[in-house]
Parts: structure tokens; C-alpha cells; sequence
């Protein structure tokens, strides 16, 4: 007898207290803070990507909420105007760098922090494990840095990327590489080896180099793919060396090219060009570290912009300064670059819609035209089609012995950035030998 | 013909250092039968303390291995204290676990405190002879990879000595034999316990020091050393030192032999594929006592 | 009364989505699902490692085998999910077999590198191996389906029932797997693994095979990864090397098993539901805002992990409440 009424208190308890727990959604009013939901790769593999997400996102919450003199979006004025002086709030949420939990995340940001707009993850890997979610909630999402050319060929209605993706990013290479013989440069390129380690990243740009190269007109005499966090590349140089590619097209990341750095130091080997994109070409903490030893001078690669003429935007100056607010010093590198302006533009379609339901900012964010001026960066404007920006592109630039990054490409820029280009790639005992730019 | 030998070269220089960092990890497990899930955030610490001492106080890295030794091998004897050994009376999993939970508490603490961008340290010593080259019939020898050969030898040597010759070797052995017929001949097998873990924790704190000439430090860095060090010594054998360093050249020329001919993403699949292949013919590893 | 808290716990199981639903909050569905579906893998993990007494490391290798050839099925052959499921256990099972049966030559932890290695040499093929997708994966295109039932049977849920639909879909799965590995538990196969677990040379001498049932124990803790494997591909809608095979996947189990008491059958369930909206929770505590990058979230997780295996060493179940409500009998020594 005890034991029946138990249970039937057990459960009725259970039901009752979960029904008094459930209250109706509190009627719509006047929205004073919009809600952004970011889920980032702060801890675990990707941390050191994520980071600079984090630092964007703080500065573009800082840009939007306060009234600063720049002509970027939102920038003058506190908050948004369209709807009456809302804050922007950046929820910002950290995944471990793992799929499940960012596919997790993403739905307690929707469904209990009832958010406004998702932006993420800043992988493309794990991007593709939260569109679903997104899109099936019916609200916005967007990644900038994301490069997979697949995020947006899977006519998704709510995904938006306003950065270039590899096959664009890929394609600058290969334009540049192309048309350098007319324009003075060497006309004796013709081989090509391409070094890719083996996750999504970078297989992606191999994929799109492998469809590029020749019709660049470069034979591919070698194609390794290695694996990502390997602790030597010894082996790999010495079949790179024994090919003897005229260009060596690598993407890796940072720690594997500091690896591949010392390898090739030790065997002796240097190509007569080396071509990247993205990887540690992208990562600001490389970039600096190698002024210590002229290790970058010479790399080519391609970015969103010109770099060494956006000292001429004053836009640009002023966003970094409040950058490096959040950034213990550290330029805007141009992963950063994107995920600002990215940010930017999601703010100025929330501005524009005049409200925060989700149809209203679809509508807005498909009829964007944003002009070049507008930006920080040098993309011909923004415009989507299929929830990709057609109007990002990029440049082609090169590390100089300064240690900074210097416009190559398009040939109008690069007339303004007046550099020589550095060719070909300088040996290990040139770089020891000169000097190495102050830090 | 040249290339094959160049690349048995390559597969040494390296072969030392994957010892130097297995070193440690043989003690702690290949010895005393301890699952150590953090091996890699001991290094990592190593690795940070040498960079940390160098970036502040300009120390080099090859000087900073005493304090750092110092500093784990204590450490080392603290996290047996206070953990493994209260769960030392459960499942062999219990440790598995503590020691799981120790890698997020370690790895975390220095993202805390340092955040995940990768550092590096510049113009040590091992670093300025950087290019510096043997040329001895016709084959490549890095003079900093062999200097950090010759050093992971001689701890190999000391340890070896310690372990085999020491009356403190002998009585570590004996403990992990048979705790109880330890105790009984006068030995305290909680002390030798807390000693080999003081002294794993310091040989790869040692191994860090070492290799951040050669690498970027970062929180995230332990563990393609760490899968690599596990391998090694069930390799080699528990129970034997010289066979944790025979397994760690074998298996830097394993790693550095077939990437020449075949595709090099299946680097670590060929290390663990020749285990798989020598454990069926060998069950206790090359030189394995048990 | 170990009936009675049976029912009760089913019934709470059963019910805790539906407030939920009514509130619009299906995260904590989506947490639902996670423990279920990490109860369930170490319910699987348990058969050879808390019965058969081995350390292994690999099972998140089946995991990936069974998300495989779920979406491969799926994706080339239109194979809807149940019936994958059952592909990618029959192929895991049979995979495992043939694999783990030499490897029973090896003892203790030389077993253990030796699960690691097959995951060290699966990991490049995922990645590499063109047909099934390299490293960019398989995408599992969502097909909305009209009727609910239609949804169920395909495990493909989609609009504002999905976090619900897979969170009872993992139930199902979870209950399956539990009924099952009670079946094992008390039948002859699970005296055997336990015998091997005790005394392996005492084992063959009364005549079992430690080889063969070595192998069988291996098999059904595969079958069991697997079937969570197909889970989690139906629920990512997304096949990546880097995610399915991730060593999270069997650490995560392993440790819902220690907490909760290896070898006792209820004890991965008690572990998954209290790490993982353990780490959720800190997550959403200490993950964010000003505390957001430096894994303060982690290190208190780390933490309290350590302080469970410091002071409980033999698992949460093995506590004294256990006995006085006699949830279960304790397991065979």
C-alpha cells in the first residue's frame, strides 16, 4: 500500500512542480537590447583563432554602444538609432573547440537566452555543424572568417558570410601568380608542389589549388598532405626538395609552420616563391614572432586587404585603437579585420530593419548594398547572393624585410603600395644575415 | 640510397627527443604501472616555465632546466600526495580518471593565466648555432639536434644508472613488483611512490626546457607528444629504461623512413601500426620485464 | 523497490521534456539528449571495461564506423536511419572482431596503446579516404517530413519538435541498450567477463576462452558506440573525422562510468547525468562574458573531477544512500 501512493506522489510532484515552472513568453516590448549570440572557439584546438573573435566582437560591441567619430557603420551615435537608442549585447560563449558543444550551445542561446541573431563559430568545420540548428529556428546566422566554400552552397535562407571564401581567396593567388610574368616578374614559374595539412582548413584551399594550378599554368609535381600537429616535417622537405617545385603552395597552421620553418632551415631547402593562404600567413602572433628572425620574408599570400594602404583610412586607425584596447596591444590582424567588419555590417541590418523579428532582418540583410567607403577593409562592397558576400575579394601581399605586409595585387593597389617584390624567396643564411626589424 | 640514410638521420635526431620526452612517462608508467592522462600538460608546464624564465628573466633555456627540474619534481610529489595516491586504493580507471580531470585543470590554468597564443622563444643558445650543419659522408647532422641527442643520452644514462644501480633504483623496482614484500623488507612504498613521481614530473619538465628551442609553447601542445611517449615505452617494454630509448629511435625512423615514400598524413598511423605489428610476435614490447 | 524507483526514474524520463516544450527551452532538451546518449556509451563501454576488466581506449573508433556507414547508407543509397543503425552496428561489430582478435594476445596496458593505435590509424584514413568524404566530411541533407511518426522513423526531426524528437529517440536507444546489457549482465557471457576481469589464468582454467570472449565483450561495446555513433550523425546532420572520431567520445563515457561505479550497470547513468550538466552548467556560469577565454569553466570541471576521484575513488554509486534505497544489488565481486 505505501509503496503504490509513493510513486503516485512521486510523479504527481513531478508534475505539478514542472508545470508551475513554465510560464508564458512575456508580451512583446519595446526591444532595448538586441541580443547577439556568439559561440566561439575560445579554449582547446582553435583558442588562438578564437581569441581574436572574442577581441572583434568586444570592439564592435564597444563601436555600436557608444558614440565614436568613425565612418563605419553605427559608429557615430550610441546604440541603434532605428530602434530608438537599443544597445547591442554580445553573448559571447566558449564551445571547447568541439562540434557537440557548440551545436549545444547554439540552441540554449536560441531557446533560453532567446537571442537575436547567432554568430559563429569562426571554423568552418563546426559552422557546418550549427547551421542546421540556425536555420531550422528560423533566425540569422553569420560567420565571416569562415572560408568553406560549402557553408554556402547548400541554399541555406538564413546563413550570411561577408568574407571571401577560399576559392576567391585561392583564386588571388593564382591570378597574381599568372599575371606577374607581364608585369615584370619571373617568367620562369612553371611547377608548382602544394603542403597542406590534412583538417577541413586546409584541404579545402588544397582542393581549390589543385583546381587552379594549372589553369594558372603550373604542373603540380607534388601534393603532400600532413598531418595536422605533427611534431617533425623532416621527411616532407626532403620529398619537396627533391621535387624542386618552382612555388611551394602551403597552408598550415602556425605551430606546424614553425615546425616546418626549422626543418627547412636544417636541410637547407627555400623554393623560389612561397605561396600561402591563410594558416599562419593570418595569425598576427606569427607574423611578429618571425620579425625576430626574417623567417616570413618573402612569403606571399592573400588578404582581405591592403594592409600597408589601410594606414591611409583613418576608419581603419581608429578601429584599431580600440582594438588593441581589448587585444593587450595587438594589431587588428585580418582575421580580426573580417569578423569587424562583419559584425559591423550585422549591426547596420539590425539598424536598417527597425526591429529584431527575424523576417525583418532576412529582408534587410539580403537587400544590403554597402559601399565600399563604409568598410575597413578592401572589399568592393557588400552584396549577397545565396548568403555569400559576391563583393569580397582580396589582395595579394608580401612579407618584406620589415617584416610587414606589402600590397602585390590587384596591379592598381599594388602601383599606390610602391614595393618591390622580393624574389625570389631569400635563403636561410640571407635571412640570418640581415637584419632583423626592431620589435 | 642517400635519401634513405639522410632520412634514418632525420628519424634519430628526432628518435631523442620523443626519448627525452618518454623518459619521464617510463618511470611514472612503464615503472610504477601509474596512468598518467596529464604526461603532456607536465611538459607543457616544462615548456612554459623555460620560456616564461627566458622572456623575463633572460634565462636560457639550457640554464633553466635546474629550476625547473626543482620546481616539478616537487610538484610531482605533490600531485602523488594529494591525488594518486587516494585513488590509488581503486579501480586502475579511478586513476585514469583523476588523472583526466588533472590534464583540464592544468591546461586550463595556463590558458588562464597566459591565454592560447603561441609563444616562442628567441636566440637561445641551441638556437643560435640554428643553421649549423655536420656534413659527414654526404649526410646532414643538426648540430642543435644532436647537441639535445647527446643530452637526452646522458639523462637516459643517469636514469638508467639510478634505476638499475642505486639501492633507491632497487627499492622503486621492488615496490612496484610487489608493494607489500617491499614493505616488508623496511621500503615505504607510498615515499618511492611519491618519488617517482617527482622525478617523472621533473625528466619531462626537463624534456620541455629542451624543446622549446625546437618549438611554439602553447597550452594545447602536450599532447602529439604525449600519444607518441605512450607509444614508446609499451614499445619498449615496461619495466625497461634502454628500451624506452630503443623504442623512441625506432620510432623517430619509423616516422621519418616511410613518410619518404608514402603519404605523410599517416605519419603516427605507421608508428602505431608497427606496434600493433611487433606486439603480435613480442606481447610485453621489445624488452619488457612485464 | 528497485521496481518502483525503475518506474519512477522512466516515467521522470518521459516526462522531463514536455514543460520544457511548453516553454520554448529545448536547450535542456539538447542536454537530455546528451546525457542519454554519453549514459548509453558507457552503459556500452562498461561491457569491456568494467566486466571484462580491459582498458580500452578505442571504442570511439566504432563510434565513427557506425556514424559512417549511416550517413554512407544514407547519403549514396537513400538507407533511412533505423535501418543504418542497424548497418553501422553489424559493420562496427564485425570490424571490431576481426581487428580486436589478434590483439587479445596483449595484456593490460600494452592492450590499452594498442586500442589507441587502431584509432591512430583510422584517424588518416577518415581523413583522407575520398569516398566517404576526406577530410570535408558527409552532409546529411534534413528532409522535413509531414508527419511526426514520418519524422521518428527516419530520425530526421526538424521546426520546433526537433530538440524533442531526438531527445525521445535517444531515450528509445538508451533503453534498448540498458535492457540489453542487463540481459548480458546476468547471463553466462557476463559471468565469463567477469571472471576474465578477476582472474584470467583462473578463468581458462575452468575452460573459458579469454580470447574469444575478449573479443565478444569488445564487439558488443563496439555495437553499442556504434548505434550512438548513427545517433549522433542523424543529430549533427554532419559526418566529420575530426568530430566522430574525437577521443572525447570515450573519454566523456569512461568518466560518467568511473563516477558513477565501474561495473555496475546503473553507474554510467549516474556519472553522464551528473557530468554533464555539471560542465554545462559551469559552462554557461563561467564560460561567458568578462570570464569568457580563459577555461575558468574548465579548471573548476578539472577540479571537482579531481576531488571526486580523491574522495570517492570507487565511484558515486557505491556510496551508502545506493544501499539503503537498494537501487540494485551490488554487482558479483
Amino acid at each position: 500500500m505505501p509503496r503504490i501512493s509513493l510513486r503516485l506522489v512521486t510523479v504527481a510532484v513531478l508534475v505539478v512542480a514542472s508545470l508551475a515552472g513554465s510560464r508564458t513568453a512575456p508580451a512583446q516590448s519595446k526591444v532595448t537590447e538586441v541580443l547577439i549570440g556568439s559561440v566561439l572557439p575560445l579554449t582547446g584546438n582553435f583558442a588562438s583563432l578564437g581569441q581574436q573573435y572574442l577581441w572583434a566582437a568586444q570592439t564592435a560591441e564597444d563601436i555600436v554602444n557608444n558614440d565614436y567619430d568613425i565612418q563605419v557603420p553605427l559608429g557615430p551615435g550610441k546604440g541603434f538609432p532605428g530602434l530608438g537608442g537599443a544597445t547591442m549585447k554580445m553573448i559571447v560563449r566558449d564551445d571547447q573547440s568541439r562540434g557537440e558543444q557548440a551545436r549545444t550551445i547554439v540552441e540554449q542561446l536560441i531557446s533560453v537566452n532567446k537571442v537575436h541573431w547567432i554568430n559563429g563559430e569562426g571554423t568552418s568545420g563546426i559552422t557546418s555543424l550549427i547551421q542546421p540548428v540556425v536555420e531550422s529556428a528560423g533566425i540569422p546566422l553569420s560567420c565571416h572568417p569562415c572560408a568553406s566554400p560549402t557553408l554556402t552552397e547548400k541554399s541555406l535562407k538564413w546563413f550570411f558570410r561577408t568574407g571571401p571564401n577560399d576559392k576567391t581567396m585561392v583564386a588571388s593567388v593564382f591570378s597574381f601568380l599568372k599575371e606577374w610574368p607581364e608585369k615584370g616578374g619571373p617568367k620562369d614559374l612553371k611547377t608548382i608542389a602544394l603542403f597542406t595539412c590534412d583538417n577541413l582548413f586546409c584541404q579545402d584551399n588544397r582542393k581549390v589549388a589543385t583546381d587552379l594550378a594549372p589553369k594558372a599554368g603550373f604542373k603540380i609535381v607534388l601534393d603532400l598532405t600532413t598531418k595536422t600537429g605533427a611534431t617533425t616535417l623532416a621527411s616532407e622537405v626532403q620529398r619537396l626538395q627533391g621535387a624542386n617545385a618552382d612555388v611551394l603552395f602551403a597552408v598550415q597552421y602556425p605551430a606546424e609552420t614553425v615546425v616546418f620553418e626549422n626543418d627547412s632551415k636544417r636541410a637547407g631547402y627555400m623554393p623560389k616563391v612561397i605561396a600561402t593562404s591563410n594558416g599562419a600567413y593570418s595569425d598576427e602572433t606569427w607574423l611578429q614572432a618571425q620579425k625576430k628572425t626574417n623567417g616570413a620574408a618573402g612569403w606571399l599570400g592573400r588578404d582581405p586587404t591592403a594592409i600597408d594602404l589601410a594606414h591611409e583610412r583613418p576608419a581603419w586607425k581608429k578601429v584599431n585603437e580600440i582594438y588593441k584596447k581589448y587585444s593587450r596591444g595587438q594589431n587588428m590582424g585580418e582575421l580580426a579585420m573580417r569578423e569587424i567588419t562583419g559584425l559591423l555590417w550585422m549591426a547596420d541590418v539590425i539598424n536598417r530593419a527597425k526591429s529584431v523579428e527575424p523576417a525583418a532582418l532576412q529582408k534587410a540583410a539580403n537587400e544590403t548594398n554597402m559601399s565600399p567607403e563604409q568598410l575597413i577593409i578592401d572589399y568592393k562592397g557588400i552584396k549577397f547572393e545565396n548568403g555569400q558576400n559576391v563583393l569580397a575579394t582580396g589582395v595579394v601581399t608580401q612579407v618584406g624585410w620589415d617584416g610587414e605586409k606589402h600590397t602585390l595585387w590587384p596591379w592598381d593597389l599594388a602601383a599606390k603600395a610602391n614595393f618591390k617584390p622580393i624574389f625570389p624567396s631569400p635563403s636561410w643564411q640571407e635571412r640570418e644575415s640581415k637584419p632583423k626589424p626592431a620589435n | 640510397m642517400t635519401e634513405l640514410a639522410q632520412a634514418v638521420v632525420n628519424g634519430l635526431q628526432m628518435g631523442f627527443l620523443y626519448a627525452l620526452v618518454a623518459v619521464g612517462l617510463t618511470i611514472i608508467w612503464g615503472l610504477m604501472e601509474m596512468i598518467n592522462f596529464a604526461h603532456g600538460e607536465f611538459l607543457m608546464l616544462g615548456m612554459f616555465g623555460a620560456w616564461w624564465l627566458s622572456a623575463t628573466l633572460g634565462l636560457d633555456p639550457l640554464l633553466a632546466i635546474v629550476p625547473i627540474a626543482l620546481v616539478m619534481y616537487v610538484f610531482g610529489v605533490l600531485v602523488y600526495r594529494h591525488l594518486m595516491r587516494r585513488v590509488q586504493g581503486g579501480d586502475p580507471f579511478t586513476q585514469i580518471f583523476a588523472t583526466i580531470g588533472l590534464l583540464f585543470l592544468l591546461q586550463n590554468a595556463v590558458v588562464a593565466g597566459f591565454t592560447s597564443d603561441y609563444r616562442f622563444v628567441n636566440d637561445t643558445l641551441l638556437q643560435r648555432l640554428g643553421g649549423a650543419r655536420l656534413n659527414v659522408l654526404g649526410l646532414t647532422f643538426a648540430v642543435p639536434l644532436l647537441l639535445a641527442a647527446g643530452l637526452a643520452l646522458l639523462l637516459f644514462l643517469l636514469l638508467y644508472l639510478l634505476i638499475d644501480r642505486t639501492e633507491f633504483g632497487l627499492a622503486l623496482q621492488a615496490t612496484s613488483e610487489d608493494r607489500d614484500a617491499a614493505r616488508l623488507v623496511g621500503i615505504r612504498p607510498q615515499r618511492m611512490f611519491a618519488m617517482a613521481w617527482g622525478l617523472g614530473a621533473a625528466l619531462v619538465a626537463i624534456a620541455g626546457a629542451i624543446l622549446v628551442n625546437f618549438f611554439s609553447v602553447y597550452p594545447q601542445v602536450g599532447l602529439q607528444f604525449t600519444v607518441l611517449a605512450y607509444a614508446i615505452v609499451a614499445l619498449g617494454g615496461f619495466g625497461s629504461i634502454l628500451g624506452t630509448l630503443f623504442a623512441a629511435l625506432l620510432v623517430g625512423v619509423i616516422q621519418s623512413v616511410t613518410v619518404v615514400y608514402l603519404p605523410p598524413a599517416f605519419k603516427d598511423a605507421f608508428v602505431f601500426a608497427s606496434y600493433l605489428l611487433i606486439g603480435l610476435f613480442r606481447p610485453q614490447g621489445l624488452f619488457g620485464r612485464f | 523497490m528497485a521496481r518502483t524507483a525503475l518506474v519512477i526514474g522512466a516515467l521522470a524520463a518521459i516526462v522531463y521534456p514536455i514543460p520544457l516544450q511548453l516553454q520554448g527551452t529545448t536547450y535542456y532538451q539538447t542536454v537530455g539528449f546528451l546525457v542519454l546518449l554519453n549514459a548509453m556509451l558507457g552503459i556500452g563501454w562498461n561491457v569491456i571495461g568494467g566486466w571484462a576488466g580491459q582498458f580500452d581506449f578505442g571504442p570511439q573508433v566504432f563510434f565513427g564506423i557506425g556514424a559512417y556507414t549511416a550517413a554512407l547508407l544514407y547519403v549514396k543509397l537513400g538507407v533511412d536511419a533505423w535501418l543504418g543503425l542497424v548497418g553501422g552496428v553489424a559493420v562496427a561489430a564485425v570490424v571490431c572482431a576481426v581487428l580486436t582478435y589478434p590483439l587479445t594476445r596483449l595484456r593490460g596496458h600494452y592492450f590499452a596503446i594498442s586500442t589507441v593505435a587502431i584509432w591512430m590509424i583510422v584517424q588518416p584514413i577518415g581523413s583522407t579516404w575520398e569516398y566517404i568524404g576526406a577530410a570535408q566530411g558527409l552532409f546529411i541533407p534534413v528532409k522535413t517530413h509531414s508527419t511526426i511518426v514520418g519524422a521518428a522513423l527516419a530520425l530526421q526531426f526538424s521546426g520546433p519538435t526537433k530538440a524533442l524528437g531526438y531527445y525521445y529517440s535517444a531515450l528509445a536507444l538508451f533503453a534498448v541498450t540498458l535492457a540489453l546489457m542487463a540481459w548480458v549482465e546476468r547471463s553466462k557471457l557476463g559471468f565469463y567477463f567477469r571472471a576474465i576481469r578477476d582472474d584470467q589464468e583462473a578463468a581458462e582454467g575452468i575452460g573459458i576462452d579469454s580470447r574469444l570472449y575478449k573479443v565478444i565483450a569488445r564487439s558488443i561495446t563496439a555495437a553499442v558506440f556504434a548505434g550512438g555513433g548513427v545517433l549522433y550523425a542523424f543529430w549533427a546532420l554532419s559526418v566529420f573525422p575530426e568530430q566522430v572520431f574525437e577521443l572525447n567520445w570515450s573519454t566523456l563515457p569512461i568518466m560518467a562510468t568511473v563516477v558513477g561505479g565501474i561495473g555496475r550497470l546503473w553507474g554510467p547513468v549516474l556519472g553522464a547525468a551528473i557530468l554533464i550538466p555539471i560542465s554545462q552548467i559551469m559552462s554557461t556560469m563561467l564560460g561567458t562574458g568578462p570570464l569568457a577565454g580563459r577555461g575558468i569553466d574548465l579548471i573548476v570541471y578539472g577540479l571537482i573531477i579531481v576531488v571526486i576521484a580523491a574522495f570517492r575513488p570507487t565511484g558515486l554509486l557505491s556510496l551508502p544512500w545506493a544501499r539503503w534505497v537498494r537501487l540494485e544489488r551490488p554487482a558479483a565481486a
